[in-house]
């Protein structure tokens, strides 16, 4: 945290806790003489000038946007709230390693006796950092090496650049972000990349190349997202005893693909919630811009969070998609639905339910899934905070259905087929919160309802991800 | 394919007989398919109707990548997936179709050198003419190759192939090769062969073996299809009796069984005839 330094000023009636500022960080200067002493607390004062210092690279008229609320101040403790504001906005930008507030009164030929001047003291983060780590996993070892350019051109723009070079495969991204000056939040992201995942429960291998552009924006509650997206994907059999409707799919398609995500999240936290809901609503269309790939794909989430009895949390999610094939081509395999596994459907194997050839999963064109959990804090911990914090216990009722549709049936068929074989599951277990964007779930799951073909995960099932029903 | 799964696949093999759906796929028949493809596919073929086994053709934009070596045609019978003319010999000799059972150790080495020449010379030879004869791979190969793919993917699959096939032929010593040099190298070849064919109507006398498969599948080929000039297929019409030998092998092994009447979807993917 930064200091905000005032001087001039007798003492500070306000608690300064509200606005992240300790007392004790002010540094009340000896007053030097006494007739120029005056309380200003609620007397009104002009900020007269905002300077920032320590700008190396930084355009001025970019972070001209974030501070100039500065001079709306009409009191002390009003330039003390909107000076840390505007700390905060300037170190949202990912541009500063640190930020610091000064605000004095004003000096000069132009002073005015109950003006300010608020100076922001920022020391910016070096033109290129760099990493590099080695990872093991997947029968594979691989080294990482990752650089960045933060604030390239002066105005918030980031470049990054990922390389991973493994003993199988080689993967890279390159990323170029453009912040809007002034309004942070609405950006401009292009990316290249070329990514390879191997899908066992499909017996399936994916080396994707492509190139995207993504636009983000704020709409009153709500973000948005507009992306286009061009890939060349290769699919091919992980091993040779591969199913044939699996190798059938195999070779090259070329897909591109226009898609748009709204999202209202009024969570206070991503993973383990409080209250708050959230609706993500995502929409893509492929092939209108060309490629080989054509379809349009539909799919929500919706989460809902309520504070319980005795600390507890009674959370409802819903999760549903349909893809449609246009032109009368058949949808591939890597754009269909999966469903199953411990972050879905517990109690089912990872994406194990659903059309099926030789012990191959295929995805389907349409599914649901909804769950219902109440999440408690572990029993016997001797006090609020510390690591137990981290942990919920949960009980859980997951259900969900996943099939191919025949278009060319009503929409009444296509409920009946979306309720008939539903898979269900109960139990309870441990949730771990990793940071804010990871949870680890250890539970005990009796799945039911289950349908021929699906593999299941009876008892304990171990499970991680970032995004959960 | 690994020593333990060839024999693996060949015990399972051996246990089911041949059903009736097996199925061999390649390349898109009209738009698609490369010379050294089909040729490799007629053999097959040729092979499988030499042997009485019925199989079905399927033509299919991504066969190449389809197949598990990468190379076409592959069949799938039952189960099972093989791809090109060794393996697929060996697996119908695990489940008793074989036609070189009747020769003796030495013919059998001996029809073993010759489609190793083959293989190394036509084969080899189809491929440098199609990806490193420049107006060949502008005009034909590359176009064709990538006709199933939209732009940008189609030139960076072809351009990749071309690339690959180049780089196969400077392993093989082929590289510095002039067109002239390998139209000599076919000749050479075509002379052996026509020599040890002599006037008998297969390679060992009354009964085809799978060399006479692939011998036919390649020349065949090389006679019916268009390239940008016919300087190859003019090599090969130099020798008359390979040329009255694929007459044979289509006379005897096509023509009679398509006119049973077989449907569009056919089994009879051989393409123009010879007469």
């Amino acid at each position: 945290m930064g200091t905000v330094h005032a001087r001039s000023m007798d003492t500070l009636p306000m608690q300064g806790r509200d606005l992240g500022v300790h007392p004790d960080d002010l540094d009340v200067m000896e007053v030097q003489q006494e007739t120029k002493q005056e309380i200003l607390e609620n007397k009104d004062v002009v900020v007269q000038h905002v300077n920032i210092e320590g700008l190396g690279r930084t355009k001025e008229d970019y972070l001209g946007y974030e501070i100039s609320e500065v001079f709306n101040a009409k009191n002390l403790v009003d330039v003390m709230k909107k000076s840390h504001e505007a700390r905060q906005r300037l170190l949202r930008l990912g541009i500063f390693k640190e930020v610091e507030v000064i605000i004095d009164i004003s000096e000069g030929a132009d002073a005015l006796p109950n003006g300010l001047d608020v100076t922001f003291e920022v020391t910016e983060l070096k033109r290129l950092t760099g990493s590099y780590n080695t990872m093991v996993g997947n029968n594979e070892g691989s080294m990482v090496l990752g650089i960045k350019l933060p604030n390239m051109f002066g105005r918030g723009e980031k470049l990054t650049f990922q390389f991973s070079y493994g003993t199988k495969e080689t993967s890279y991204g390159l990323s170029f972000f453009k912040p809007q000056p002034g309004c942070f939040e609405r950006n401009f992201t292009l990316n290249l990349y070329k990514v390879t995942g191997q899908f066992p429960w499909s017996s399936l291998k994916e080396t994707d190349r492509g190139i995207s552009t993504e636009l983000n924006f704020p709409l009153w509650m709500t973000d948005h997202t507009l992306k286009w997206e061009g890939v060349w994907r290769e699919l091919g059999c992980l091993a040779r005893s591969a199913s044939f409707a699996v190798r059938e799919e195999s070779g090259h398609t070329l897909k591109s693909a226009l898609s748009h995500t709204m999202v209202i999240d009024t969570r206070n936290s991503a993973i383990l919630p409080k209250k708050g809901a959230l609706l993500r609503i995502n929409q893509e269309l492929a092939g209108y811009t060309g490629g080989d790939a054509s379809f349009l794909k539909e799919d929500f989430e919706l989460q809902l969070n309520k504070p319980f009895i005795l600390g507890s949390v009674l959370s409802a999610s819903l999760w549903g998609g349909m893809l449609f094939p246009i032109g009368g081509q058949p949808t591939s395999i890597a754009d269909r639905f999966y469903l199953g596994g411990p972050t879905s459907v517990r109690g089912f194997g990872m994406y194990s339910i659903g059309p099926q050839s030789e012990g191959d999963y295929l995805g389907g064109e349409a599914y649901w899934a909804g769950g219902i959990h109440l999440y408690t804090p572990l029993p016997f911990r001797s006090s609020r905070g510390g690591l137990a914090d981290l942990f919920r216990t949960h009980f859980f009722l997951n259900a969900g259905n996943l099939c191919n549709l025949n278009y060319g049936e009503g929409p009444r068929a296509h409920l009946q087929k979306l309720a008939e074989c539903i898979r269900w599951s109960y139990g309870a277990g441990i949730v771990l919160k990793l940071g804010n964007i990871a949870r680890l779930e250890l539970n005990y799951c009796i799945p039911m309802g289950v349908q021929s073909g699906d593999r299941i995960c009876d008892g304990v099932q171990f499970g991680a991800g970032i995004r959960f029903l | 394919m690994s020593l333990a799964a060839e024999a693996f696949v060949s015990q399972i093999a051996a246990a089911e007989p041949w059903p009736e759906n097996a199925t061999l796929y390649q390349p898109l028949k009209e738009d698609q398919i490369l010379l050294s493809d089909c040729a490799s596919s007629l053999a097959v073929q040729a092979y499988l109707r030499m042997c009485g086994l019925p199989v079905q053709v399927r033509c299919r934009a991504n066969a190449e990548y389809m197949s598990p070596s990468g190379k076409v045609p592959f069949i799938h019978v039952g189960n099972q997936v093989i791809s090109e003319l060794g393996p697929i010999v060996q697996f119908t000799k695990a489940k008793g179709h074989s036609l070189s059972d009747g020769l003796d150790d030495v013919q059998r080495a001996e029809m073993k050198a010759y489609m190793e020449l083959v293989n190394n010379m036509l084969l080899t030879a189809e491929l440098y003419i199609q990806w490193c004869d420049d107006n060949t791979a502008a005009e034909i190969s590359r176009p064709r190759y990538s006709s199933p793919y939209s732009w940008p993917l189609n030139q960076i699959l072809a351009y990749q192939k071309q690339w690959e096939i180049r780089r196969k032929m400077s392993a093989v010593g082929w590289a510095g090769k002039s067109l002239e040099q390998v139209y000599e190298d076919v000749s050479q070849c075509c002379q052996a062969l026509s020599q040890r064919l002599g006037t008998q109507p297969y390679f060992f006398n009354k009964q085809p073996t799978e060399l006479d498969a692939l011998v036919f599948g390649h020349i065949f080929t090389i006679l019916t299809t268009r390239l940008t000039n016919d300087e190859l297929a003019d090599r090969i019409k130099a020798y008359s009796n390979l040329l009255a030998f694929c007459r044979r092998i289509e006379q005897s092994y096509f023509d009679e069984q398509d006119k049973d009447g077989q449907s569009g979807s056919s089994r009879f993917s051989k393409g123009p005839s010879l007469i």
